[in-house]
Parts: structure tokens; C-alpha cells; sequence
């Protein structure tokens, strides 16, 4: 399982993977799923589940919160974090 | 050819920059359009170009770095974004037209806050007087004619005293004089890529302090595209349309260039060559140069006028001879007003990184033989 972790830019997303790379965690950023984007185009950077707490941690501290976290099961559904 | 107006464009460029151009023309496509791995490359680039550029103009936050066509292009941007119809604006003796045309398109009420050339003090005597009531202020870093370094530093504080909204044309002083947008406290700053910058044509960055700005363009972002309005976010907010990626691609070299070499290297070799070029041309009595008694407030930019012959005239004995300079206004007739020769113009010779005293001798020469 994977986390999505969804930016309000292209530029956000880049930066936060940035970030988190310089942490040792590796985030791969990516387009968000037509019907997980409220709001039309946008990205977000992929983390592994075990990662997520330590890496929204991280963002948070740096500036780079971002705007929803989604679950992405193995199946490939994404859905809102519960 | 001897190519002495890199204040135009710098035509010598380091090797990388073209390299790079043709490599992302080869490999990448476009950034915030899709998450294959061209779309990637290209949305790398783009973001280690504002990086860098954010590293060299000490910008706090690379969202601030906007990519624009041109220094024109941004100047646009900032002042449509400042100035409405009938506001007040006050801007320096040596502004461009970049600068000049879109306040009067506007309709705005330009004061040109005069002053003589190369005299920083009443530059700042100048905008002092006029900026009591005025919306907005624009300043050149240097005079695109004379080289002339104005004291943006001081100008700039007294806009803020004032709470008066400065935008800097930094176009002349990006790559040599250096910026530092934080402290500075402008509102905007624009330059182009392919001056200072070491970039290719078609390539500039507008500076912005707030996402609060007004596009010139609208369309497609990547980024909230369910939304008619434009994102209030920078920099998708002036940045609708296709990145010019190849050209991103080669300011990023251009800018890591700078970075090694450093800025104040650049205006120290500029100078030193200016100095050379002048000294050559002592004693040519028909030469009249426009020299600050000051070094340090003029860059690599020398402007001439040559008794009894037009300036255009000694730009086309000078090209036969296989020496590239400019002539005439240099799309500045506010400061040709202001230093006294708009009537005449003048013949720049502008020195970049990359010419060597032997050209600038060389140059020299040719001019003092047109002139026997």
C-alpha cells in the first residue's frame, strides 16, 4: 500500500518530494487520480504506507503540508484517508 | 567578429547552454502535463532553473521565481499589476521602453524623476521629491545606455518608507551586479534570460514579493484546471501555457555558470575591459566618452558620441570592420533626455565575460582608424 499525498501545484509537489528525499524517504511525484482531484489537474507525491506518518511529520515541519492524504489500496482504488 | 553588445543580447554563451538547449529538445516535453518520464525531466529542470535562480537573486521562496518571455514581458506583468489609468508613477531619467510604453498605455500619470547622470545622490533627491502620493515607482538597476548603476538599495527604502510599491528592472544588472530581492523589499523584479543571465532568447524572470498579481495571460496551468479563474498561487498564476523548456534548460547553465565564476567576477572583468577600451581611445579627441568619475557606478557598458559623424554611421563603419556595437537610442529615449543626447544618440560598446582585452584593443583601433 502506498499514501498520496496531494499538493496545490506541480511546484509543491517537486518541493515536498525534495524535501523528503533529503530525509532518506523516498517520494515519487506523480498526477493525482481524475477521481481523487476535486478540483481538475494536480499532483501529488507517492510514499510507502510505512513512511507516511514520518514523512507528513517532515512536511509538515517544513512547510510543505500537504492539502489531503489518500490511501491507495493494492487494487489500485485510491481513497480518502479514514 | 568582435562582439560588443552583449547589453542587447550575450551573444558568447557557455558551452552547456546550448548543449542543454538541444538536450531537453531531445529528451523533454512538457512540465504539468502529464507524469510520464519527459514530462518529469522537463518538470525537473524547470524547478532546479528557479532554484538556482532563487540561490542567485537570494529570493526566500522559489515560488516567487516566475518564467516569463522576457524582461519586457514581466515588466508588463508588474506594472499592469500595480497601475491603473490616472494613478501616479514615478519613475527614474533612465528607464526603457520596456518601462515607459506600458505606463502610457495605460494611462498613467508617469513623473520621471530626473537626475544627472552617474550622480546617485540626486537620484535619490529625485525620487524623494516626486514619490509623495504616488501608487507605484519603477527604477532600472543600470542604464541600458550608460551603465550607470543607480541606488536602487536607497530608492527602494525610501519606497517602502513611503509605502510606495517599487518594481526594478533589473535587466541590465541580473548576472554582473548581482540582486538581492529580499532585502531589497521590491515588489517586483524583472530581467531577461539572455542578457547577464547567459541564456537563450526568449527566456526571462519576473520576481514577484506577493501571489497578489494581475496575469496578462490566461489559460492552462496543469494545476485546478475544474476552475475558470486563474490559481491565486504562484507561480502557476503567470505561468499559463507551454513552458519554454529548452530555453529553461540552458538559463539553468547560464545561471550555474554565474554561480561558479560569481557575479562580482563578471562586473570586475567588465570593468577592467572598459577601462582598457578607454584608455585606447585617449587622446582621440573627436571621441567624447560617457565615463563615471565614479568606477563603481558604472558597469561594462560604454556609450560614445563621435564628433562630426552619425552614430549609426560609425555602428556600420564598425561592422565593416567586424566589430558588433549598437547605435542610436537603445530603445531608451528617457535617457537620452535626461543625459542631454537625444538628439544625437550614441554608439555603445557593451563588454561581456567572455571578451578578452585583445578584442577590446582591437575594437579600439578600428575606431580610431574611422576616425583618421
Amino acid at each position: 500500500m502506498h499514501y498520496l499525498l496531494t499538493f496545490r501545484s506541480l511546484t509543491y509537489a517537486q518541493r515536498a518530494a525534495r524535501v523528503l528525499e533529503r530525509a532518506g524517504i523516498t517520494g515519487t511525484v506523480s498526477r493525482v487520480p481524475k477521481a481523487a482531484a476535486t478540483k481538475g489537474c494536480a499532483y501529488c507525491v507517492i510514499v510507502a504506507a510505512r513512511h507516511k506518518e514520518t514523512a507528513v511529520s517532515i512536511l509538515n515541519m517544513a512547510g510543505f503540508s500537504p492539502e489531503r492524504t489518500l490511501l491507495r489500496n493494492a487494487d489500485g482504488t485510491v481513497e480518502a484517508e479514514k | 567578429m568582435i562582439y560588443l553588445d552583449s547589453a542587447a543580447t550575450s551573444l558568447q554563451k557557455p558551452a552547456a547552454v546550448r548543449y542543454a538547449v538541444a538536450e531537453a529538445m531531445r529528451t523533454m516535453s512538457s512540465p504539468g502535463r502529464g507524469g510520464y518520464e519527459s514530462a518529469m525531466l522537463a518538470a525537473d529542470t524547470v524547478l532546479d532553473c528557479r532554484s538556482a535562480l532563487a540561490d542567485l537573486l537570494c529570493v526566500r521562496d522559489l515560488e516567487q521565481v516566475v518564467f516569463t518571455s522576457s524582461a519586457t514581458h514581466g515588466l508588463n506583468i508588474a506594472i499592469r499589476s500595480l497601475v491603473k489609468p490616472g494613478d501616479k508613477v514615478v519613475i527614474s531619467g533612465y528607464e526603457h521602453n520596456a518601462v515607459w510604453r506600458p505606463l502610457w498605455g495605460i494611462g498613467a500619470d508617469i513623473h520621471v524623476a530626473a537626475s544627472p547622470l552617474f550622480d546617485p545622490d540626486a537620484a535619490v533627491a529625485a525620487f524623494q521629491r516626486e514619490l509623495p502620493g504616488a501608487k507605484a515607482a519603477v527604477c532600472c538597476q543600470v542604464s541600458n545606455v550608460f551603465g550607470y548603476i543607480l541606488p536602487v538599495e536607497r530608492i527602494a527604502a525610501l519606497c517602502r518608507a513611503a509605502g510606495v510599491p517599487l518594481i526594478v528592472d533589473a535587466s541590465q544588472g541580473a548576472g554582473s551586479v548581482g540582486l538581492d530581492f529580499e532585502n531589497l523589499g521590491c515588489a517586483f523584479a524583472a530581467m531577461p534570460g539572455h542578457k547577464g543571465l547567459l541564456g537563450p532568447q526568449g527566456t526571462g524572470v519576473l520576481l514577484c514579493r506577493s501571489p497578489d498579481v494581475t496575469p496578462l495571460f490566461y489559460g492552462g496551468t496543469g494545476s485546478q484546471s475544474q476552475d475558470a479563474a486563474m490559481p491565486d498561487f504562484l507561480p502557476d498564476r503567470l505561468e499559463p501555457g507551454t513552458h519554454n523548456v529548452p530555453g529553461i534548460a540552458g538559463l539553468l547553465e547560464g545561471v550555474r555558470w554565474l554561480q561558479k565564476r560569481t557575479c562580482a567576477a563578471v562586473l570586475d572583468h567588465e570593468r577592467e575591459l572598459l577601462a582598457a577600451f578607454s584608455r585606447r581611445l585617449d587622446g582621440v579627441e573627436r571621441v567624447r566618452k560617457f565615463i563615471a568619475p565614479d568606477p563603481a557606478v558604472q558597469t561594462g557598458v560604454l556609450s560614445v558620441q563621435i564628433d562630426g559623424l552619425d552614430c549609426e554611421e560609425a555602428a556600420r563603419l564598425l561592422a565593416e570592420r567586424g566589430v558588433a556595437v549598437r547605435a542610436g537610442l537603445h530603445c531608451a529615449p528617457l535617457a537620452h533626455t535626461t543625459a542631454g543626447t537625444i538628439d544625437e544618440g550614441t554608439v555603445r560598446f557593451s563588454f561581456s565575460p567572455f571578451n578578452t582585452f585583445a578584442e577590446v584593443f582591437d575594437a579600439a583601433d578600428s575606431l580610431r582608424d574611422i576616425l583618421l
